[in-house]
């Protein structure tokens, strides 16, 4: 008798999997295409393909996944590799493709146009299309925003037992780390982590989202995060999610020095692209007028080119400073980062 | 005589199909996990020097959470199935498939779920974080693996034995510690040490609840430390670690003696619980079913009515589908040919078994990673190409054998537990061979385990991410990597419906798989068989 169950359960299976064979899923019959290996995954993207596919008739097939998952994907692949081009929401993890040689360098005048200098690789191996800010955000009735106007300020006394923060591990903390290695050497970037880690509440959990809400029920003063993840929040469909976004204020730190952290979307042209021409054509899409005015309003990053007015939701956050340091220095310094996290019990 | 004897089984050992079939079985579920130890061995980048005790805290993370979230699990489990096998309480018909629920949700979605709402500006009371909470989200989420292997136990248990021990008068506290336990002893090993390496293979829910565990800490070395080589280093412990945790617990179920006993079949004697008890009974079942599942899966459901946007998953979920239903095949065809050459063998073939369960003890991220090394040495060979679509789903296959093999391989070996060394060596005097034997013996008395095991790794394989997520095709998305997709980008409204519809998917399968454990009893079949007296009693 489970016998008989299982065998009809297991018909089912299989009639659902000659359903899949027929359904016009998986191998693209367009000939004219180009693949890319994406470390974001944001409904954004899927608007920004069709858009592409629209204006070239170049469909975009899309592998996403971890960074450093994908890189060794690549790695594995060779020079059968079927990427052809490189995405993630990270400077750091573009510039390990670059180490790794699994990057080819592009350069082409409207990229050179469109994209800032310090917003790209030197070399051209990768270039960026949205940046993203990391801002401070605290509790309006327990801090004064000129209490959190540096990053500097997190590590004194002021917020003795009062921060929350993310696990280190994630590539944005490593980031802001990586950018004072760069702009101030390592013992004051140990200082600093040192200094912030004492002012913990409690060991990092969760994830950005759950930092701020923990600042906004009050558990804490103040954290570090992406800016997206307070518009998102302001924006959401969940009222509570809104009513705690109002206890919160949201601060663009070390504009009086050398400028709030930013980190880059970027992608690069794989080494062994098999469509190359179609992969530079997507990256000049990322950056074309169209890409970047509907990049703003969907996933609420900042468009890379200034000349470029950003949604009305980012506008309301008011205009900054951003630091202008090598790109790859988020990269060089990552590791170190980590050993300092570490070492200071930030993990 | 003896001189007889060296030949024959010489010529036996030569035409052993069967056992050489299970040779390639091992090889295949085994080699990621290998490579991965081979890989960690191989001199690198000296990636150890992490600047701190990555390692020890990941070692005392994974096994602290192994002790109470698994301790937990075992208790919970192993309770249930007591109450539901041989107790008579109100409600016991509904908790014997109301119970198996939280095995439909990944630990990840548990995980979230609970943050979510008894985290900051929740409606909880008590939030669920840190240590104490992903023990608890391990203990009320995995206690069905525990649950289902000890019902088994108990259902196949030889009704005479209890109910001579009831007969001297012994009290059901007593006969369960004294009679049943011992008896199902094998069943809740077996799915105690699914659980406790489900628990060290974890990564979202450790992550999330900021736990250092070996797990959290091959990401920590990997993406922080960008040491791959220090991550499979670590990962490397893991594996070793649960292959002497395999053979360790192999060996204390060898030493207890379990023999069937009577092979008479009779439905359980079942004990009608007093009025207290069996409120107490009902509601012990009410709390496992509605934190394990109901709750968290009550507030998935609200966040997404809130984003009431399903979106496409349609797709997806006719890819996990598919994906689930081949891999389980695949993964239970080799899962079946490992446990029964293993039965039949001694010494040295026994080892297949840990050899081939050990990847479940690991992130699927780091058995994908030993596949695709192997991958990348078949390419430069020049045996095969780049990973197109019908390659790429073939080492997705091959990871969820590697990754699950132990999910098929204990069930099926538990279930062959029942057949006596005798029977065998019987059919082997009267001339029946390897495969004859297999299908005549062999597959017949394991097929309730195999048909328990088939499910459980379609429900493995539906919940699966890391695996899938690295080695898919192009525009080929799955319930979990669309979840995930989701997740990680921290938008939990978005995330609630696929993350609801893994649960659905996997519910299917688990419904058919407690039918057929409450039917698989011997005593019902032949029951069923001849026109019997006790037909209404379950």
């Amino acid at each position: 008798m489970p016998f008989n169950l299982s065998r009809r359960a297991f018909a089912l299976g299989a009639s659902a999997t000659a359903l899949a064979a027929c359904s016009p899923a998986t191998e693209s019959s367009e000939a004219n295409f180009v693949n890319v290996y994406t470390a974001r995954h944001y409904d954004a993207d899927r608007a920004l393909y069709a858009g592409f596919e629209e204006a070239t008739g170049i469909a975009v097939r899309a592998l996403t996944g971890s960074a450093e998952q994908l890189l060794e994907r690549i790695r594995a692949e060779g020079d059968a590799t079927e990427a052809d081009l490189f995405v993630s929401a990270d400077a750091g993890n573009l510039w390990r493709v670059k180490e790794a040689g699994l990057f080819q360098n592009v350069v082409t005048p409207s990229l050179e146009q469109n994209v800032p200098a310090h917003l790209r690789d030197a070399d051209g191996a990768f270039w960026g299309f949205a940046k993203r800010a990391r801002v401070i955000v605290y509790n309006k009735a327990r801090v004064q925003p000129a209490d959190v106007a540096t990053y500097d300020a997190l590590a004194t006394a002021r917020f003795r037992n009062a921060l929350v923060m993310r696990s280190s591990t994630n590539m944005y903390q490593l980031s802001t780390l990586a950018s004072r290695i760069e702009r101030l050497g390592a013992e004051n970037a140990r200082a600093w982590a040192a200094g912030v880690r004492a002012n913990f509440v409690r060991d990092p959990q969760g994830a950005d989202t759950d930092q701020i809400k923990a600042v906004a029920a009050g558990e804490a003063q103040a954290t570090l995060c992406n800016h997206y993840y307070f518009l998102r929040l302001s924006q959401s469909e969940d009222p509570a999610d809104r009513a705690a976004i109002a206890n919160v204020g949201l601060v663009f730190p070390d504009q009086a020095g050398a400028g709030t952290h930013v980190n880059i979307s970027g992608g690069g042209v794989t080494l062994h692209a098999q469509r190359r021409d179609n992969a530079v054509r997507f990256l000049e899409y990322l950056v074309s007028d169209e890409a970047q005015t509907m990049l703003a309003p969907l996933n609420s990053e900042f468009p890379i080119r200034p000349a470029i007015a950003p949604s009305p939701e980012l506008a309301a956050l008011g205009t900054f400073r951003e630091e202008d340091i090598p790109l790859d220095a988020l990269g060089r310094h990552q590791a170190e980062a980590a050993r300092i996290f570490e070492a200071v019990g930030w993990r | 005589m003896a001189l007889d004897a060296a030949p024959a089984q010489r010529r036996g050992l030569a035409f052993d199909g069967v056992a050489i079939a299970a040779a390639v079985a091992t090889l295949i579920c085994a080699a990621p996990a290998l490579a991965v130890i081979g890989f960690a061995l191989a001199p690198g980048d000296g990636g150890a020097n992490f600047g701190g005790e990555l390692l020890r805290d990941g070692a005392l993370g994974t096994f602290a959470l192994m002790l109470v979230g698994g301790g937990g699990a075992i208790l919970f489990g192993a309770a249930a199935a007591w109450l539901v096998s041989l107790c008579g309480f109100p409600g016991r018909s509904a908790f014997e498939w109301l119970l198996v629920l939280p095995l439909a949700a990944p630990s990840y979605v548990l995980a979230y779920s609970y943050a979510s709402f008894t985290w900051a500006g929740g409606w909880s009371p008590i939030e669920v974080r840190g240590f104490w909470g992903a023990a608890f989200v391990y203990a009320v989420g995995l206690y069905p693996y525990v649950y289902l292997a000890a019902r088994a136990a108990f259902a196949s248990q030889s009704a005479c034995a209890l109910e001579a021990a009831r007969t001297l008068g012994v009290s059901p506290g007593k006969l369960f510690r004294r009679v049943a336990l011992p008896m199902a002893r094998p069943g809740i090993a077996a799915g105690g040490a699914l659980a406790l390496m489900e628990i060290a293979a974890d990564y979202g829910a450790a992550q999330h609840f900021g736990l250092t565990t070996l797990s959290t800490a091959i990401f920590r070395a990997w993406y922080a430390h960008q040491s791959l080589h220090g991550a499979l280093q670590i990962a490397a412990v893991l594996l070793l670690a649960a292959l002497a945790f395999l053979m360790i617990e192999r060996r204390a179920r060898g030493r207890a003696s379990f023999a069937g006993g009577s092979t008479r079949w009779r439905p359980l004697p079942r004990y009608q619980l007093s009025s207290l008890a069996g409120a107490a009974a009902t509601a012990f079942c009410v709390a496992l079913v509605t934190l394990g599942a109901l709750l968290p899966l009550g507030w998935l459901a609200r966040l997404a009515l809130l984003h009431a946007n399903l979106g496409d998953v349609v797709q997806p979920f006719v890819n996990t589908i598919m994906l689930a239903t081949l891999g389980a095949l695949v993964t239970l065809v080799l899962a079946s040919a490992i446990a029964v050459a293993a039965r039949r063998a001694t010494g040295a073939g026994k080892a297949s078994l840990f050899a081939a369960a050990m990847g479940y003890a690991a992130p699927g991220a780091v058995i994908a990673m030993g596949a695709l090394a192997l991958f990348a040495v078949a390419r430069e060979a020049g045996w095969i190409g780049g990973l197109g679509t019908g390659l790429a789903l073939a080492a997705l296959f091959w990871c969820y054998a590697a990754r699950f093999a132990a999910a098929g391989v204990g069930p099926i070996d538990a279930g062959l537990a029942r057949l006596s060394k005798g029977l065998d060596a019987s059919a082997r005097m009267l001339g029946a061979g390897p495969w004859r034997r297999l299908a005549r013996i062999d597959l017949p008395i394991a097929a309730p385990s195999i048909a328990a095991a088939a499910l459980i790794l379609f429900v493995e394989i539906v919940k699966e991410l890391p695996a899938t997520l690295i080695l898919r095709p192009f525009d080929f998305d799955t319930l979990a990597v669309r979840a995930h997709s989701y997740a990680s980008d921290e938008r939990l409204l978005e995330a609630a419906a696929p993350s609801l519809l893994i649960f659905l998917a996997g519910l299917l399968p688990i419904l058919v798989l407690t039918r057929g454990i409450t039917r698989a009893r011997a005593g019902l079949r032949r029951a069923e068989a001849a026109p019997a007296p006790q037909a209404g009693a379950r």
